[in-house]
């Protein structure tokens, strides 16, 4: 399977456009995506999932696409594993009800992030961070080979936020492409590499490089203390 | 918050329908011309006694429209629920209902017979949730709900004017009495014709519904989620609004204007069953059948007069409504 190609891509909405983008993104990678508040990365990444048009240039996607909202932002009264299941809506596609099979999947795929014992709780009542488990756990069964991730990390707590990314990088470990923005830069710092979206640059480096202090200094305007042993701006 | 299993949920599902069917029985063993079971049963299969087949042919049409129509509008109103995310999603939300209110209303104006006034309600409630539809597809909103119930409340309006200006228009002491009797709502009108009328289109909206099942519930975490999880949410969610608007208005079409039905019977089937559409759909239409059932028998409760079905069913239902709120904001 090849990558998902980015060429001359400018992602964007009325009124505001991103510079272009060139970017392959190989299966197994995770990238990062970095920048301000209101700097373009939901809408590079909503464009990426094919959710909005690219103003201009191609994206060449050799599977389908998963967009994952940032947590607390989906809401569902029926249960987590009902929920989960849904990711294999696509495989039944004139089949009335959903199989066995899926409900199968989809618990393993929930025993697997550690929220199996949430299985049968109405998604409303669990917690963001416990949510985000559960749509990530979606992604596993999901046949998407592009995960697309909105801030999975925000409002998390640290526990449940380790867990999170690690999940993330399992998606990736299987072989999937997977794009997260994210404000927690010791995310990014483990990345395969970073995209770096400015206010009229972008910018796609290794993250040794782009989570330098001048570099952080750049794109937020804050000064951020380097690690004495990596040279890193710590976030 | 019900946590119910898969076989929990459906043996719960054929308990409202056994205790509707069984209400249906003892409402044709009560009243004038009551018929006990077992003559009623003989009679259903042609080989009862006289009196059992009169009373199968005069009471058994406005039984089965009385069911049909509430489990069409339940139906219809946990479609409406489910697709808006919204309690308060009733089935008239694209304006059908006034729509219906319309078609009846001009048809009575022009002196047409039953079935013809029926066929223009019929009408009328579908082009309504069209233009609704339509109107909704020409704004470029991201997500298409708002659009929708903001469209649904202009075509509603429309046709409420409409129907205002019909009554205005009819002749006071021969066409505004049938026309004020039509919109209270009553299911005595119906025939056997007439009932299958509304039978069949029902019928067909809520094979549709139950095939969207699953589907549904993608529908109502959003567009992008729908999109993301591989589902073309506009052509589908088309297709369950025309499947809802077609129940809403063979519904209507046979008894007027019945509200809080599609309102009630999903609110209190989602106490029992939980909200996933393959169950709650069912579980809704089986609720609204046995509601509608007893608020037809009430209705001829007080003496000869009957009182219209659809002042009973707000009377009732209302209250009925804030119970159910109050019964489950305490249990969550």
């Amino acid at each position: 399977m090849s990558g998902l190609l980015l060429e001359r891509l400018v992602a964007g909405r009325k009124g505001f456009r991103l510079p272009p983008l060139d970017l392959l993104v190989r299966p197994g990678e995770v990238v990062a995506l970095i920048g301000p508040n209101g700097a373009g990365k939901t809408t590079l990444l909503k464009t990426l999932a094919g959710l909005l048009p690219p103003l201009q240039g191609q994206v060449a996607r050799p599977g389908k696409a998963a967009y994952l909202s940032p947590p607390g932002s989906v809401a569902a009264g029926f249960s987590a594993l009902h929920l989960t299941a849904l990711g294999r809506a696509a495989l039944r596609r004139w089949s009335p009800g959903l199989a066995l099979a899926d409900f199968e999947a989809a618990r393993a795929a929930l025993d697997r992030l550690d929220v199996g014992h949430l299985a049968d709780r109405p998604f409303d009542r669990l917690s963001s961070g416990q949510q985000q488990l559960v749509l990530i756990a979606r992604l596993f069964v999901q046949d998407a080979p592009i995960c697309l991730l909105d801030e999975p990390l925000a409002l998390l707590d640290p526990a449940h936020g380790q867990a999170v990314e690690a999940a993330v990088r399992a998606l990736a470990a299987e072989g999937r492409m997977v794009i997260a923005s994210t404000h927690h830069l010791p995310f990014a710092a483990q990345a395969d590499r970073v995209v770096a979206i400015g206010p009229d640059w972008i910018d796609i480096s290794a993250p040794a490089r782009a989570l330098g202090p001048d570099r952080i200094r750049a794109l937020f305007g804050i000064e951020a203390p380097a690690c004495p042993c990596c040279g890193q701006a710590v976030g | 918050m019900a946590r119910l299993s898969a076989a929990r949920t459906t043996a719960a599902t054929f308990a409202i329908a056994l205790f509707a069917l069984a209400a249906a029985v003892a409402v044709m063993a009560t009243g004038p011309l009551g018929v006990a079971p077992d003559q009623l049963a003989a009679a259903l299969f042609g080989h009862g006694s006289p009196d059992a087949e009169l009373a199968l042919t005069l009471r058994g049409p406005r039984l089965l429209a009385a069911m049909t129509c509430g489990a069409a509008l339940a139906g219809a109103g946990a479609g409406f629920q489910i697709l808006f995310r919204n309690p308060l999603a009733a089935p008239d939300l694209l304006g059908v209902s006034s729509g219906a209110g319309l078609g009846a209303a001009l048809a009575l104006l022009l002196g047409a017979g039953a079935a013809l006034v029926q066929g223009a309600a019929f009408a009328g409630g579908l082009a309504t949730g069209a233009i609704a539809l339509a109107c909704a597809a020409m704004t470029r909103s991201g997500d298409g709900r708002l659009a929708l119930i903001l469209c649904g409340v202009v075509a509603g309006a429309l046709a409420a004017a409409g129907l205002g200006l019909v009554v205005v228009v009819a002749e006071p002491y021969s066409q505004l009495p049938s026309i004020t009797w039509w919109l209270l709502g009553s299911f005595t009108r119906a025939t056997m014709a007439e009932a299958l009328m509304a039978v069949i289109p029902a019928g067909i909206g809520a094979a549709i519904l139950i095939w969207l099942g699953f589907r549904l519930d993608i529908l109502s975490l959003g567009d992008e989620q729908a999109q993301s999880l591989g589902l073309p949410a506009r052509p589908l969610r088309i297709l369950a609004l025309c499947a809802a608007a077609l129940m809403t208005s063979a519904a209507v079409a046979v008894a007027g204007l019945v509200g809080w039905i599609g309102l009630l019977a999903p609110h209190a089937a989602r106490l029992v069953v939980g909200e996933q559409a393959g169950r709650l759909l069912p579980a809704a239409m089986a609720t609204g059948a046995l509601f509608a059932l007893l608020i037809d028998r009430l209705a001829t409760a007080f003496g000869p007069a009957e009182l219209p079905v659809g002042l009973l069913s707000a009377a009732v239902g209302a209250p009925a409504f804030l119970f159910l709120f109050v019964v489950s904001s305490r249990r969550s």
